[in-house]
């Protein structure tokens, strides 16, 4: 081994402190890190010389800041980035396994084509020059034939610079992109802008609230942007000020719900609009606010804006008694700084953005948006570049281009970390439809379902070996900007979906307007150009001069890398805008598929805290990330309460057949003391036939029940939560992976010396020893 | 004072060495499926070797199972050739003679069988001597605060006597079987017998050792169970660490080891057509024993019960009531009292069961199998319901390759006997004649029985 | 503390565990994966109820439906200092240090699996497969299959490889305590408090984490030992735990009848 002196040490340090990325010369070797020796005892453990490098987590659409930890060349464990503002150190199960994104065996190594029939899984591997000409010739062709329209592309909802290269690219070229999610935000999005003035998602500031009502958001899994969350409950709780109190509104308890103050079981689902326009209309009939406060959250209307939802008519609807309705709604007004949070709970039924905007203009009423512990709008980037973004689309607006591929006027589908062909339900026959569509192209890293029916593939590098940049969503109210950088060099033969879509803007054929704002090389040059404002601006947690010193572009540059990007605490928003009075009434009242006498039971679909949606169901890590709740992993599972379980005979272990109005499946049933009688939940993410080894023919997928026709009257989004199953008893039983031992039904612990609670009051009492 | 018929020294020699002398027509079978059976156990050890103990049913909190259990019941069954051997000979109990060495030779073999079972039961094997000081340069020392150090101390030592007690017992039937003997087998059975010669010197001083190494030996007896016991009692484990573990153990012992005895006998008694030897006699004397053993056993049984009912503790408590009443732990409680207990004591009451062979057979095994639930039911429950956090508990469902290995168990230790009985008498031929010279008649009412003086 | 910093400085390391903070959120449990190259814990491997978490969070269900509660508690080896685990290990593989840290030697252990059962907190995992999959009929029975080429690359080179056999357990991430003391010494400095950051730790979002030295009187840690919410686990055992609890608060709550 090279000896390393201190001198060195410090050379080496001080360049990583820089941001340079030190790339070693020598490929991955096969095996290491086995050291043993009878004499070695951990004291003295031998230490490698290690490298740590800024980036942005790319597992989820939140955007932490992340540092890796680099030694010889091989990336060996992800962290949070302690500067960034978003997750201050911070990380989540999905984000420590992005090295298993890296290192994953079924990752594709170089672009493929198409040797076999459709789906035959038979390709063979080409040059990146063959693949992307062969695209550009067919792009050139239909571009010549007037076609240009009839080219889409479909990505994964997409932020700043990529989102800038795609939108751009394919404004030139004259098609149309598509933004796919499986369990979208498009009604989190429309409601925020319903009551705030504001696309973008806001910052619910539960660090600084005291008092939050929280309708099916279940901010402290997956939702939005787990790590902030997270760290903003620890505050909430223990974080010195008052310890906040949660109340925490749902059907089936959630790792939120299990550690609200207070759990309230909605007795009726996709009732929450109607359950916060009660609550308003306590605060409101009573003046437990103040008149400017009224005024600007019911347009100047008064009471008149609230008539209908009188606690004692919305007993009736949601089933929450009329007093606890008026409780709840004089604690939320009279406390220090309430908080009124929607989430995919609420959002999830016909009545979605009734619901969502609903609630949201709870915050309104107590005139805490803006203000500290209460809704903090975010700024959209610090330059409008880097701002863009490209949101999910409806399935509406799904089903549409399903028809047009259907009627045979899509030419070709360019595929980019989008997998409708898992995520869409079945019954909008979106599979049929990919058969009229003469060239399928992907850009995915890994065989997805739909991948697997591409006629090209030209494989994305992992985010660990590209550059990228992300602009935090739902931000930290401030401007910030996550940078990412490749921390080691590409394992294959695989190039950045920007850097692909960049080269193939250059290829001659496709005419002179397909150069027109991409005249970038690679991604890196664009961001450089793009932080160039950034750097003139000349402010911000890096500027270009600093104590009377003036930096170069360079070395700025290479401190924003090394911090992991750029923020500026003073970038916030303006002030945000009067509500459209508890704005849409288009629907109060949420409609569910399937006769209630058939279908005993609501079906709950929530993202699993592993493989959320199921974008992270290659991973082994995630895969093994045991649902908090339940404590299963790999699996996928039906929560029965256990009434109800007593009622059909189903013990924990047993196979159910779920049949909806469209759609079955057969799974297992975990007796969940969590759930309301007459609901049922399973967790999405699994049911994959292509997605690695890891991913494959494990589990069902939920979405194969939910009906199509539902969705939200108002934005189209799918409304997932808002069909009806009926359950068969199929006598088949399958042992489910689960942490906890399931011995005995060992629900409490066997004294309570094992877990202890205080009062709150004095801290001593110690449940009962 | 017992029966005894009168045999000549010819027939003697004659009806305790065939099996010696010439091949049993069931011996080579009886090889065969011992050795298949064994090697069952041998193809199960290599793929738990190879694949690991994942093999095994053995999960968190259950990291002790079917081998551990498999070992204390073997162990058990070897305090059966002490008990008969060195606590009968001490007391000159004159119906042990054609007892004693079946039982000893019954002791080395399930002890050394017992031995096995902790070894292959470690995740590594191959590093098994590391638990002996061996590496003094390294300072590499094995804790001797560990019961998992004086385990293999108890035993070898207690395996060394065993062995050294048949030994001593068997010379004067070597110096026989040389003198029977040509060829390489006349050369083995002339260097194992260490120039006997059977002259009243010889037989003076092999008398002497006889009562020293029994009088060595009871120490060790007593102390091997015990130890075997602290594996359990000094552990944490809730209704492990009993006090009472130690004599509880070693009567549990003695109560399977002697069942054990009165199997083997029926057996020997069948295959080499012993019935001059082992007589109703025998079984009348061993089902008094065991009467007095087995309520014993009982007793100690029950103060492991109350015990944890009088201490109170939360978790004692939690694992009894495991024990009794959850499926199959009670089911188990009830085979333990009635099959090792209730049907055989009350058997044993009667004079006429003591004296049928079938019975003892029938009831000698039904102990054993009692005894061997037993060990389960110590030692499992304890580790499901390990302690408060009742989130890891976990239930034990054995493997396949697990209760291969027990199955196999006893193919070794019959193969052990079967080979033994190739070489050497199962029967002592010296004990037997000696026995015949204090043979006397004596007249009861008005009839003459032959009976023996000494006692 | 005006101390010679070149000297060995006698510390305890000890950890402490809000539970009032913890959302039971598995971010420590993944993340300790990830440092401490254990084992992917496949479907069969959980269904074996052999899955190795060194950190687990266990959840306790309450009450029954409609007032329905669930609490999270995260386990790992508490490092007692009476460890019961220690004395019944016939090797020597486990053994406390003189910074208070019970540690495991994966090279001397021979598998016996006793300090597992010794152990109350269940602790310990056992390795009951063997992870190298080089044969191919080892490949087909074996459990512990699924690291597969280049997964091995992001091994952590500080960290041994266990093989079958052997018994691990957290081990307050001994390769970082000894990093930033070998750090400092280099310096000629003392370790600062929170220096040491075990891999749980750094991760756990909601901070309910907190690692130090619990004799420098400064720490963190050792502020939290006096809190009014402090407890141990299993105090009752005399084991003495680095671990030390704090109360999760409960507005509602009421003590249970019968105690
Ligand atoms: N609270 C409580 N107190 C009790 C009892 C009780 O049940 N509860 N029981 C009582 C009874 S019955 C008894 S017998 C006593 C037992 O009490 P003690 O006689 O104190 O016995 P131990 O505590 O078992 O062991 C004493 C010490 O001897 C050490 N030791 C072991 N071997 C050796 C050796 O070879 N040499 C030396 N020098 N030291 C060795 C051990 O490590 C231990 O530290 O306790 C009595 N006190
Ligand atoms: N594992 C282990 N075994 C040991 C020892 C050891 O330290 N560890 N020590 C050895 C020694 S030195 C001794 S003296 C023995 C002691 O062995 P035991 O005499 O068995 O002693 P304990 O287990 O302390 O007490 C037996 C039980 O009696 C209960 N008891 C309490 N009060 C009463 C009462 O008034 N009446 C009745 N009937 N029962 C009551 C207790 O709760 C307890 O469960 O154990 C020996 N064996
Ligand atoms: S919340 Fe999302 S972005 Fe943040 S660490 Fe987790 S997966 Fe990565
Ligand atoms: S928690 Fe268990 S493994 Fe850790 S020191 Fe204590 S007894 Fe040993
Ligand atoms: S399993 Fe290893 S560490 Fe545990 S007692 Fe046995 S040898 Fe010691
Ligand atoms: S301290 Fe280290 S080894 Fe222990 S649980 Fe935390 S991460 Fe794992
Ligand atoms: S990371 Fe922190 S909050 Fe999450 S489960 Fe672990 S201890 Fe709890």
């Amino acid at each position: 081994m090279m000896e390393l002196t201190r001198r060195d040490f410090l050379k080496v340090g001080g360049a990583t402190a820089a941001g340079a990325v030190a790339f070693t010369g020598c490929a991955p070797s096969a095996r290491e890190g086995i050291i043993q020796s009878p004499l070695l005892m951990p004291e003295d453990t031998l230490n490698s010389f290690e490298n740590w490098y800024g980036s942005v987590c790319k597992q989820c659409s939140a955007g932490c800041g992340i540092v890796v930890r680099v030694i010889e060349g091989r990336a060996k464990k992800i962290e949070g980035n302690p500067d960034h503002p978003l997750n201050a150190g911070k990380i989540c199960a999905r984000g420590v396994s992005g090295v298993q994104v890296l290192y994953h065996p079924d990752r594709l190594r170089s672009p493929l084509r198409r040797s076999g029939p459709r789906g035959s899984g038979r390709y063979t591997s080409v040059s990146w020059e063959e693949a992307l000409g062969e695209v550009a010739a067919r792009l050139d062709a239909l571009k010549k034939e007037h076609q240009a329209q009839s080219v889409v592309m479909a990505v994964a909802p997409l932020r700043g610079v990529a989102a800038i290269i795609t939108k751009r690219f394919m404004t030139n070229y004259g098609g149309t992109v598509y933004s796919f999610e499986t369990l979208d935000n498009t009604v989190v999005r429309r409601s925020a802008e319903a009551a705030f003035g504001d696309a973008l998602l806001p910052k619910f500031d539960l660090e600084n609230a005291t008092y939050v009502l929280s309708f099916g958001a279940n901010f402290l899994e997956p939702w939005l942007s787990q790590v902030s969350y997270n760290r903003a409950y620890g505050e909430f709780r223990q974080g010195g000020g008052e310890r906040g109190t949660l109340i925490q509104f749902e059907q089936r308890m959630s790792t939120t719900g299990a550690n609200a103050d207070e759990w309230v079981h909605l007795p009726n689902p996709g009732t929450d609009g109607v359950l916060a326009l009660s609550i308003a209309y306590v605060i409101v009939s009573k003046n437990l606010t103040s008149a400017a406060n009224i005024r600007n959250a019911t347009g100047g209307a008064g009471v008149v804006a609230l008539r209908g939802f009188e606690p004692a008519e919305a007993e009736k609807k949601t089933g929450v008694p009329a007093a606890r309705i008026e409780a709840l709604a004089a604690a939320y007004a009279k406390a220090k700084a309430p908080l009124a949070i929607g989430g995919m709970g609420a959002a999830g039924h016909t009545n979605g953005l009734f619901n969502l905007s609903a609630i949201f203009t709870l915050n309104h009423l107590v005139g805490n948006v803006g203000r500290k512990g209460g809704v903090l709008l975010n700024p959209s980037g610090p330059t409008r570049e880097f701002g863009d973004q490209i949101a999910a689309d409806p399935v509406r607006a799904w089903r549409a281009l399903t028809d047009r591929m259907q009627n045979k006027q899509i030419n070709i589908l360019m595929l980019h970390d989008a997998n409708p062909l898992y995520g869409l339900p079945p019954t909008v026959k979106f599979g049929p439809a990919l058969k009229n569509v003469p060239m399928i192209i992907s850009f995915s890293s890994f065989m997805d379902e739909t991948t697997a029916m591409a006629d090209l593939i030209l494989p994305d590098s992992s985010y660990l070996e590209s550059w990228g940049d992300y602009v935090p969503d739902p931000g930290v109210a401030y401007e910030t900007l996550g940078l990412q950088q490749p921390v080691v060099n590409p394992l294959y033969s695989t190039r950045s979906f920007g850097d692909a879509l960049l080269a193939l803007s250059k290829t001659a054929p496709m005419g002179d307007d397909m150069k027109t704002g991409l005249a970038w090389e690679t991604t890196k040059d664009a961001l450089k150009a793009l932080t160039t404002p950034l750097y003139e601006a000349n402010r911000g947690s890096i500027r270009k001069t600093e104590g009377g010193k003036t930096i170069s572009q360079e070395l700025w540059w290479n401190k924003v890398l090394a911090a992991g990007g750029w923020w500026d605490e003073r970038g916030v928003k303006a002030t945000p805008i009067a509500p459209k009075a508890f704005a849409s009434r288009d629907a109060t009242d949420p409609k569910f598929s399937g006769d209630e006498k058939q279908y005993m039971f609501h079906l709950n679909i929530f993202p699993s805290a592993g493989v959320a949606d199921g974008s992270m169901a290659h991973l082994p890590w995630t895969q093994f990330t045991p649902d908090p709740m339940t404590t299963i992993a790999w699996q996928t599972w039906i929560e029965v309460n256990p009434k109800d379980a007593e009622k059909m005979g189903l013990r924990t272990n047993d196979i159910v057949r779920v049949d909806s109005p469209v759609g079955s499946l057969e799974t297992t049933v975990y007796v969940y003391p969590g759930i309301a009688p007459g609901t049922v939940a399973i967790p999405a993410g699994q049911g994959h036939t292509h997605m690695g080894r890891y991913a494959e023919k494990r589990g069902a997928n939920p979405l194969t029940l939910v009906d199509p026709e539902m969705i939200d009257v108002s934005t189209g989004a799918l409304a997932f939560n808002a069909t009806r199953v009926r359950l068969t008893k199929t006598g088949k039983r399958y042992q489910l992976p689960r942490i906890e031992g399931g011995a005995v039904e060992a629900r409490e612990p066997y004294d309570y010396t094992v877990i202890q609670v205080t009062d709150g009051k004095g801290g001593g009492a110690t449940g009962g020893h | 004072m017992q029966e005894r018929k009168v045999l000549t020294e010819l027939q003697i020699n004659d009806r305790l060495l065939w099996p010696v002398l010439e091949t049993a027509s069931w011996w080579w079978p009886a090889v065969t499926v011992a050795a298949l059976v064994l090697g069952c156990g041998v193809t199960a050890v290599t793929i738990m070797v190879t694949l690991g103990e994942g093999t095994t049913g053995l999960n968190r909190p259950i990291f002790w199972g079917f081998m551990i259990v498999n070992f204390v019941f073997w162990v058990g069954i070897s305090h059966a050739g002490v008990m008969i051997s060195s606590i009968l000979r001490l007391c000159q109990a004159e119906w042990r003679r054609p007892v004693t060495r079946a039982a000893e030779v019954l002791t080395v073999c399930s002890l050394a069988t017992a031995a096995l079972f902790p070894l292959i039961h470690m995740g590594r094997v191959w590093r098994f001597y590391w638990v002996f000081p061996y590496d003094f340069d390294r300072m590499l020392w094995p804790d001797v605060r560990s019961p998992l150090i004086w385990d293999p101390s108890a035993i070898f030592t207690y395996l060394t006597g065993a062995t050294m007690f048949v030994f001593m017992a068997l010379l004067p039937d070597l110096g026989i079987l040389r003198d029977r003997t040509t060829g390489w087998r006349r050369t083995f059975y002339a260097f194992a017998s260490l120039g006997w010669r059977g002259n009243p010197r010889q037989f003076k001083l092999q008398f002497i050792l006889g009562i020293l190494l029994s009088g060595l030996i009871l120490p060790v007896f007593v102390s091997v169970h015990s130890i075997v016991s602290w594996d359990f009692a000094v552990s944490l484990v809730p209704a492990w660490h009993a006090t009472v573990f130690a004599p509880y153990f070693v009567i549990g012992a003695v109560h399977s080891g002697v069942s054990g005895v009165v199997t083997m006998m029926v057996v020997l008694r069948a295959a080499f057509k012993w019935q001059d030897y082992i007589t109703p006699d025998h079984f009348d004397a061993l089902g008094r024993l065991l009467v007095a053993v087995a309520t014993a056993w009982l007793y100690f049984f029950m103060l492991d019960l109350l015990f944890a009912i009088y201490g109170g503790e939360t978790r004692e408590v939690g694992v009894m009531e495991q024990r009794i009443f959850q499926w199959p732990w009670g089911f188990f409680f009830f085979l333990i009292i009635v099959l090792g207990y209730i049907i055989p004591v009350s058997a044993w009451m009667f004079r006429s069961v003591r004296r049928n062979i079938m019975w003892m057979f029938a009831i000698s095994i039904m102990v054993n199998v009692s005894m061997w639930l037993e060990r389960l039911w110590l030692i499992i429950p304890g580790l499901q319901n390990k302690e408060r956090l009742t989130f890891d508990w976990a239930v034990f469902q054995p493997s396949l390759i697990e209760i291969m290995l027990v199955f196999s168990s006893f193919g070794l230790v019959c193969l052990g006997l079967l080979m033994f009985s190739k070489f050497f008498p199962l029967i002592p031929v010296w004990e037997e004649k000696e026995g015949q010279l204090f043979r006397e008649e004596i007249k009861i009412g008005n009839r003459i029985v032959p009976a023996i003086v000494r006692e | 503390m005006a101390e010679p910093t070149t000297a060995v400085k006698e510390r305890k390391w000890g950890m402490v565990v809000d539970i009032d903070r913890c959302s039971g959120c598995q971010a420590c449990v993944v993340a300790c994966q990830s440092e401490n190259n254990q084992i992917i814990s496949t479907e069969d491997i959980v269904q074996q109820k052999r899955p190795h978490v060194w950190m687990r969070v266990e959840r306790y269900w309450e009450g029954d439906f409609p007032n329905q509660k669930a609490k999270f508690m995260p386990v790992m080896c508490q490092h007692c200092e009476n460890a019961p685990c220690e004395p019944v290990c016939p090797v020597y593989a486990t053994y406390h240090n003189a910074e208070g840290l019970n540690v495991q030697v994966y090279n001397r252990c021979v598998g016996t699996r006793y300090c597992a059962n010794n152990c109350p907190y269940h602790a310990r995992f056992f390795n009951q497969w063997e992870r190298n999959t080089d044969s191919p009929w080892r490949e087909a029975f074996s459990s512990a299959q699924m690291i597969a080429e280049p997964m091995n690359d992001y091994l952590n080179p500080d960290v041994t490889v266990r093989t079958k056999g052997i018994m691990e357990k957290c081990t307050f991430c001994i390769q970082r305590i000894r990093r930033v003391t070998r750090t400092a010494k280099d310096q000629d400095r003392d370790v600062k408090d929170g220096e040491v950051q075990p891999a749980c730790v750094q991760s756990c979002p909601t901070s309910a984490l907190i690692f130090g030295d619990m004799r420098d009187p400064s720490s963190k840690v050792t502020a939290k030992l006096k809190d009014a919410r402090a407890f141990h686990l299993l105090e009752d055992l005399g084991t003495k735990p680095s671990v030390t609890y704090l109360k999760k608060i409960d507005p509602n709550y009421k003590p249970a009848k019968g105690h």
